[in-house]
């Protein structure tokens, strides 16, 4: 596997985003692809969601946009398909956390975390889409639904958590029952704040409780599959705000970690992209549930659950 | 002279502008559509808040042999009103999605114009003169006691200063539930079609109640829908005939004596991929923004985010000439999608005829910094002008522009890196019958003209 290190040039007449688009195959430049693909990627889920327009958003461009999410979920899963064996690589947690506190652009930690790999990886050629390396894959299995294993050694969760998560995935299905139109609103939700609570395993102990819920690998499954399916929203529901999945999960939670600036897709050549948090997508995705979710009880009950665990963990 | 030479040596001067001067666009003064009646005596424009505003050309002033007649303002009026779905809690927009006139029958004029939703059949009428001398009213209207009146009198027609009226002779709604993005009317100036992003109907013009639905491209389940229709237009020769566009790049042509429903085209025109270009943005650029049969009909033309392409309608499998637009943003399209310019629907149109010229061989389309392009199919040649206030001295001739791609930028020309975005043309209009475009940025409208020697 050791190979010699590939020079890569800086080319004046391109970002490495903005250049030609390169083939999956090359080897050095798998990476920007792979970069650039996830670039595009959370771009356009930031266009589904965080629109508010008063009028109805156009069909065509959401079609577009859904289209491309689509693409790049098909590729990722036939990615995903061929290289299970590097789901097991090693977790750069730290530095991801570190970069993640300093608040750098959703995708900069792809970036970041580069050089960190072995030069040996990047370098590798022919054949090799499966060959990424491994903060990269750590991302991009998060969006390879069925074929990443459940129960894989990857970063499994602190097993004290092990209940939580099950309670979470519970309710979670519950709440896919009663609401069947946030369902892409979650998927999201579920996909960024999976990216997120990734990045910082060690810190996302404590929030880890609220945002356990994308930790249920088969929900998230079911949530990315639903998640083009948003047509139904734009198009013939209303921007109801009755009381939110937000509301009821998030009312107490501490956000002054996350804040910044939201990101608005009206702005000139490409500009940084502000993290994505979890919350931040909620919280824009609230006007869009059309249907209140009713039955608390079950929620309430997880919630005094973990409060008690939030108690423990803070040893408070 | 068009023919032979072609746009190249049509040299175009700054005629006129209309709209404010200021920098500050309101919003309500976007132009969205721009289009030439039948004679090209009258140009309407229709904007984002709901209004029409038509120019008339004055008649050619034989001192003034130098230049063409002046286009001014005709008529006003509010064509379209926002309104509320309530059933969506989401608004309607009023803007004026298309303008589209009918051939002239009588004194009277009439166009269709519609928004999202609504399309509505205008009467635009003179009068010059009004009646005087009633008996039983006064000439400011109020009625005269009937036992003042002792003798009687005709009324008379007495000349009075010229008022442009228009009036809603039709209101064709109900019909859409997605947005309308297109209205032809048919040869046979009896019927029309309107199409959405999922539909396409058609109407008679005498007919508000009833449409019937012609294409429907809905999937039973709309987590399906990967494809919505952009463009429709009907031949101009046979009233069977039209075709529609889709958001994948594909053209259809169905002929309505098929069958009802026209869910199978007679014809699809589609030009495979480029291996060499592909990207993420390639479904997206090769969504078709605007379609125009030529005048003929033998070929229509198609504008996509970087390119023109002529078809020629007995060959489906490729368009039988390219012309790249701004193949310059092809490395930009990331940016462009980031800020949504890469959805931005130009439109394009042909030249018109005249007894030189007989076809159609001059294609105009717009792009951004507010420069336009022009594409002679006869000797190859393209322009790009740019419509600014700046070279606004009648009988100014453009002077073409040029964007520098890469390297060394040479004089006088612009980088891609310093055009403006935000100042796109997305609607051009060509007169029918003379070397008069009008140009629209975005919110004002250029006219230009040939220079006449």
């Amino acid at each position: 596997m050791l190979g010699k290190g590939g020079k890569r040039k800086f080319d004046e007449h391109e970002d490495g985003l903005e250049g030609k688009v390169v083939s999956p195959t090359d080897g050095p430049s798998k990476v920007s692809y792979t970069l650039q693909r996830q670039t595009i990627f959370n771009i356009s889920l930031m266009k589904l969601y965080n629109h508010r327009p008063l009028t109805e958003p156009s069909l065509q461009k959401t079609v577009l946009i859904n289209n491309m999410l689509r693409r790049i979920q098909e590729e990722l899963k036939q990615e995903g398909s061929l290289r299970p064996m590097f789901v097991t690589a090693s977790q750069p947690a730290d530095p991801l956390s570190d970069n993640f506190r300093e608040a750098q652009p959703a995708f900069s930690h792809l970036a970041s975390s580069q050089p960190l790999l072995p030069t040996d990886f990047v370098s590798t050629m022919p054949l090799e889409s499966c060959l990424t390396p491994a903060s990269l894959l750590e991302d991009d299995t998060f969006c390879t639904s069925p074929t990443v294993p459940h129960d894989g050694p990857t970063k499994p969760p602190p097993p004290a958590l092990q209940a939580v998560k099950d309670s979470f995935s519970t309710a979670l299905d519950e709440i896919e029952e009663l609401c069947p139109a946030p369902t892409s609103a979650e998927a999201v939700a579920a996909e960024t704040a999976a990216e997120d609570s990734k990045a910082h395993p060690s810190e996302s102990n404590i929030h880890r409780p609220p945002e356990g819920l994308p930790e249920s690998r088969t929900a998230e499954s079911k949530l990315m599959d639903s998640l083009p399916g948003n047509f139904e929203i734009t198009a013939s529901t209303g921007f109801l705000t009755d009381l939110t999945l937000d509301d009821i999960l998030f009312a107490d939670i501490d956000t002054s970690m996350y804040d910044f600036d939201p990101c608005t897709s009206a702005t000139g050549a490409a500009s940084k992209m502000a993290p994505v948090s979890a919350d931040e997508l909620l919280k824009t995705l609230a006007p869009y549930s059309s249907q209140p979710v009713t039955p608390n009880q079950p929620f309430k009950m997880d919630l005094t659950e973990l409060d008690h665990i939030m108690e423990v963990l803070v040893g408070s | 002279f068009l023919g032979a030479g072609g746009g190249n040596d049509i040299q175009w001067c700054f005629s006129q502008v209309k709209g404010a001067v200021d920098d500050d666009v309101a919003e309500a003064d976007i132009i969205s559509t721009v289009e030439f009646n039948h004679s090209g005596e009258l140009l309407a424009t229709g904007d984002k808040g709901g209004r029409v505003v038509i120019f008339q050309q004055e008649q050619e002033n034989k001192t003034q042999s130098h230049s063409r007649g002046e286009y001014n303002v005709y008529s006003t009026f509010q064509s379209h009103e926002p309104e509320f779905d309530y059933l969506k809690s989401l608004e309607i927009e009023e803007k004026i999605n298309k303008i589209r006139w009918l051939p002239q029958k009588n004194a009277a004029q009439f166009l269709l114009s519609t928004n999202d939703k609504t399309i509505k059949l205008w009467k635009i009428s003179e009068r010059d003169k009004r009646p005087e001398g009633y008996n039983l009213k006064e000439e400011d209207g109020r009625y005269r006691d009937p036992t003042t009146v002792t003798t009687l009198r005709v009324p008379v027609f007495r000349p009075m200063d010229l008022m442009v009226e228009a009036s809603p002779r039709r209101i064709f709604a109900n019909a859409h539930t997605y947005h309308i993005n297109s209205i032809s009317i048919n040869s046979d100036y009896e019927t029309y079609l309107s199409a959405d992003d999922l539909r396409i109907n058609l109407w008679h013009l005498e007919i508000t109640d009833r449409s019937f639905n012609i294409v429907d491209i809905k999937p039973a389940n709309m987590e399906e829908l990967t494809e919505v229709i952009t463009a429709a237009e009907f031949h101009p020769n046979s009233c069977s005939t039209f075709v529609y566009s889709s958001s994948k790049g594909t053209i259809r042509l169905c002929d309505m004596r098929a069958a009802a429903l026209c869910d199978r085209h007679s014809k699809l025109f589609e030009e495979p991929e480029d291996p060499s270009n592909r990207s993420f943005f390639s479904e997206i650029i090769s969504s078709i923004s605007d379609v125009k049969f030529s005048h003929s009909g033998r070929y229509m033309m198609t504008r996509d985010y970087l390119s023109v392409k002529i078809w020629d309608l007995n060959m489906e499998n490729r368009p039988v000439e390219t012309y790249q637009v701004h193949e310059y943003l092809r490395s930009k399209l990331c940016s462009l999608y980031e800020n949504d310019c890469i959805f931005d629907k130009f439109e394009c149109c042909w030249n018109g005829l005249d007894r030189q010229v007989e076809f159609s061989v001059i294609v105009m389309t717009g792009s951004y910094n507010n420069f336009f392009r022009m594409f002679d199919r006869n000797s190859k040649r393209d322009v790009t002008l740019e419509a600014s206030r700046e070279n606004n001295k009648p009988r100014t001739v453009l002077k073409p522009r040029k964007v520098c791609a890469s390297g060394k930028r040479k004089k006088d020309e612009i980088s891609v890196d310093s055009l403006d975005f935000n100042k796109k043309i997305l609607h051009t209009a060509w007169h029918p019958k003379e070397n008069i475009i009008a140009v629209a940025t975005t919110n004002n409208l250029y006219i230009f003209q040939d220079k006449m020697n």
